[in-house]
């Protein structure tokens, strides 16, 4: 860990347990960092790539996880990037399948990976017009409502004012 | 163009004689023991109470009416219909339902042309699955998603309690009170069975959000005795409860008490948004200062009446205050539900007699409506040999003679014929008078209804047996056996039934069955009667009477002398909450009356 932090700008180290730890690194570092993981310090296997949403602090936070087989750790890469400018590096030619994340973290938070393989192709979302839905400012009721609506005819009775209806009527 | 572009679509006809890769549905196969298949809904059991479709997460359940199906207390007569268009089988609906009668069977495959036949009533809609036992119930016991007990009252121990006549039940605290709320489904079945149809579901919520202002103002929309009634209510809302059908029911009454306790009476004007309203002018007389009276009352006070109400007694509450003994209802709390209405400018004249001190014509040309809510304070006597005795006394009396502090003949053997609530508070006053005076409780209360039909509340019957009163329902009172002008004690036989097939009151007895409870003091307890002599006559032609000699009154409880109005337990009940209903009633009738009057 030494080694890396004279290396490289990093700006957070949590130690999660003994073979799990986080690190945070700025933006523009990132790819190198995870290449020097790969390459030098045995992190031969992506474990996953992944994103969060923080609006409150309009930004997104990626995390790729990586895994020592030989020393049988874990290291969590991360990578604040601005909401508003949602583009990252791609890391496809490290290892292969990460073109599928990153194709999967376009459609779903509209973070973006100019030159990944496929990456404006639809993952799961077909036709997808609205806002990213793992965005959270993406509402996921009002979509609901205005997209699946209820099937003409359907009318429904709450039991107390069908009972009062029913039962008196008269009284207030 | 190449050979191979030519004949490359007559290869595809080798597909022809070649086994397919799918395979037809196999009808018979059937889905797991415990899969999630299409709806059944057992009709019987269901009440219609929506929490089913409350839970639908997926918005695919609407109640509807069903033909055939009557609505009726404790069932609202509707019935889930569900759409699978939008349904997803995950059985919430299922493991919610409050009676179980919801449950999925294993099936699953269904084919129709017409998507609307995928929208159906499952239990009225009949469907092959319908007999299926196999698919998912809810797992009992222990997977209900609410709770299913009650949290526990606090009482007295029954030996803290028998001798004195303080308050033994103590009141949920904060605590206590939002884990009780919290398992009120909300349905609001009970709203309809309640005689005041007081906003249950709703008071209960404001008890979950600990805005107990907001709680008290709901309860004074329908309800100006949340003190009392939180403690007495005969809480016809608790029998119907969803959640009793598989549980206890939720304990409405005492979440009354406890919203009405918690807001201090020195608020109530200030939450209740009172005393800003203007007099119109018109003056209302009220006869009897009951329940029912001091509700008319409160809503007329509120919509601008000038209200006077004349009270035989020395003090107000009628019943309340002179036949439920103390420990039940404790006095401060009568005074803290009459004296807010008092502070609305509602006066009572205190020991007048109608009738005698003042005419009720009298009141007819001094105001512009007269309401009379005088209730049942006459006991009814068995009539047998002996009960003529000068230690043969009535409940009532001596309810009302132990509230007005009166000292009362207190024998060490004593039997009160008699099994409603009014009985056993006699039998429990009684346990307590002589626990003072003897250092032992020897009273025994016997009804004729056996113990299953027995009218009291069944905690009535548990806690006066818990203050070593003893009850032995199911004798009639055949003679009191009377020795040198001494009570020796009553004979009974036994009664084989009370109600004939036609529900009317016809008991059946073995003569042969016999027995003697031993006493020298008797009080009878099985009902009392109204004393109308006030009412002049002339009056009284006016006034319609049925059959059976009882007054009939309109829906707002307008007599045939249109300027009078009676409610209460002369009419309706004998209860608290009934008489508050008919006082409310009888206002906004009194209020039409007087309006179209002029």
């Amino acid at each position: 860990m030494n080694d890396i932090k004279t290396k490289f700008d990093i700006t957070d180290i949590i130690e999660q347990r003994e073979n799990l730890s986080f690190i945070t690194i700025p933006k523009e570092h990132a790819i190198s960092l995870v290449t020097y993981l790969r390459d030098v310090k045995g992190f031969k296997h992506l474990v996953l790539l992944t994103a969060a949403d923080w609006l409150e602090d309009e930004e997104f936070q990626l995390t790729y996880l990586l895994n020592n087989p030989d020393e049988k750790s874990d290291l969590g890469v991360r990578v604040f990037i601005s909401r508003e400018d949602a583009t990252m590096e791609t890391a496809h030619h490290l290892w292969e399948q990460v073109a599928t994340y990153q194709r999967e973290l376009k459609e779903m938070f509209g973070i973006d990976f100019p030159g990944s393989p496929d990456v404006d192709k639809p993952f799961i979302l077909e036709g997808w017009d609205d806002k990213p839905p793992y965005r959270r400012d993406f509402d996921t009721k009002q979509y609901s409502e205005d997209t699946y609506f209820p099937r003409p005819g359907r009318e429904s009775n709450d039991p107390a004012e069908y009972m009062k209806k029913k039962l008196y009527p008269d009284e207030k | 163009m190449k050979l191979k572009d030519i004949l490359s679509p007559f290869t595809a006809w080798k597909h022809v004689v070649k086994e397919p890769v799918t395979i037809k549905d196999p009808q018979s196969r059937e889905g797991a023991e415990r899969y999630r298949g299409f709806h059944k809904n057992d009709i019987e059991s269901c009440i219609g109470c929506g929490t089913c479709e409350d839970i639908c997460q997926n918005e695919a359940i609407d109640l509807v009416p069903v033909d055939g199906i009557e609505t009726k207390d404790g069932d609202s007569g509707l019935r889930p219909m569900i759409d699978y268009g939008r349904c997803c089988w995950c059985a919430l609906c299922v493991d919610v339902c409050t009676t179980n009668s919801l449950s999925l069977s294993n099936h699953f495959t269904w084919v129709d042309e017409d998507p609307d036949a995928f929208r159906f009533i499952p239990g009225v809609d009949k469907k092959a699955w319908d007999n299926e036992e196999k698919g998912w119930k809810k797992p009992e016991p222990n997977y209900e998603l609410y709770g299913t007990e009650r949290v526990h009252m606090p009482e007295l121990h029954a030996e803290d309690r028998d001798k004195s006549f303080i308050e033994f039940v103590t009141g949920y605290s904060k605590q206590q009170a939002e884990e009780e709320a919290d398992r009120c489904v909300e349905c609001g079945i009970c709203t309809a069975t309640c005689p005041a149809h007081m906003g249950i579901p709703e008071y209960i919520k404001a008890i979950r959000n600990d805005d107990l202002e907001e709680g008290l103002r709901i309860l004074y929309e329908t309800n100006p005795l949340p003190e009392i009634c939180g403690r007495i209510c005969t809480h016809k809302c608790e029998d119907v409860c969803s959640i009793g059908h598989k549980g206890d029911p939720l304990s409405i009454r005492w979440l009354k008490r406890y919203i009405a306790d918690q807001n201090p009476s020195e608020k109530y004007k200030e939450i209740l948004n009172a005393g800003n309203v203007e007099n119109n002018g018109k003056k209302v007389a009220i006869i009897g200062s009951g329940p029912s009276g001091l509700s008319a009352a409160y809503y007329l006070a509120l919509t601008g009446y000038d209200c006077t109400i004349y009270e035989k007694l020395p003090e107000a509450g009628g019943m309340m205050r002179y036949g439920i003994p103390e420990y039940r209802l404790p006095y401060d709390q009568i005074d803290k539900d009459i004296n807010y209405i008092l502070s609305l400018g509602v006066k009572i004249e205190y020991n007048v007699n109608i009738g005698t001190d003042i005419t009720l014509d009298k009141l007819k040309s001094d105001y512009d409506a007269v309401f009379a809510g005088t209730g049942l304070h006459l006991g009814r006597s068995t009539r047998i040999p002996g009960s003529d005795h000068k230690d043969v006394f009535f409940a009532t009396d001596l309810l009302r003679e132990i509230s007005l502090g009166k000292e009362i003949q207190v024998s060490e053997k004593i039997v009160v014929i008699g099994g409603g609530n009014v009985a056993m508070d006699i039998t429990r006053s009684l346990a307590r008078l002589q626990n003072n005076k003897f250092g032992k409780v020897d009273v025994t209360a016997t009804s004729l209804e056996s113990e299953d039909i027995m009218p009291a509340d069944r905690e009535e019957v548990v806690e006066s047996r818990e203050e070593k009163a003893i009850i032995d329902p199911g004798w009639g009172p055949t003679s009191i056996e009377i020795e040198n002008d001494k009570i020796k004690g009553l004979h009974v036989q036994k009664c084989l039934s009370v109600f004939d097939e036609s529900g009317r009151f016809s008991p059946k007895f073995d003569e042969k069955d016999t027995k003697f409870f031993e006493a020298d003091m008797i009080v009878e307890s099985i009902g009392q009667g109204m004393d109308i002599e006030y009412i002049n006559p002339e009056t009284r032609d006016q006034i319609e009477f049925d059959p059976r000699g009882r007054i009939v009154v309109d829906e707002y409880f307008q007599t045939g002398a249109k300027w009078l109005f009676i409610g209460g337990d002369i009419i309706q009940g004998p209860d608290v909450i009934h008489g508050i209903a008919n006082g409310h009633k009888a206002a906004i009738g009194i209020d039409k009356f007087i309006n179209q009057d002029g």
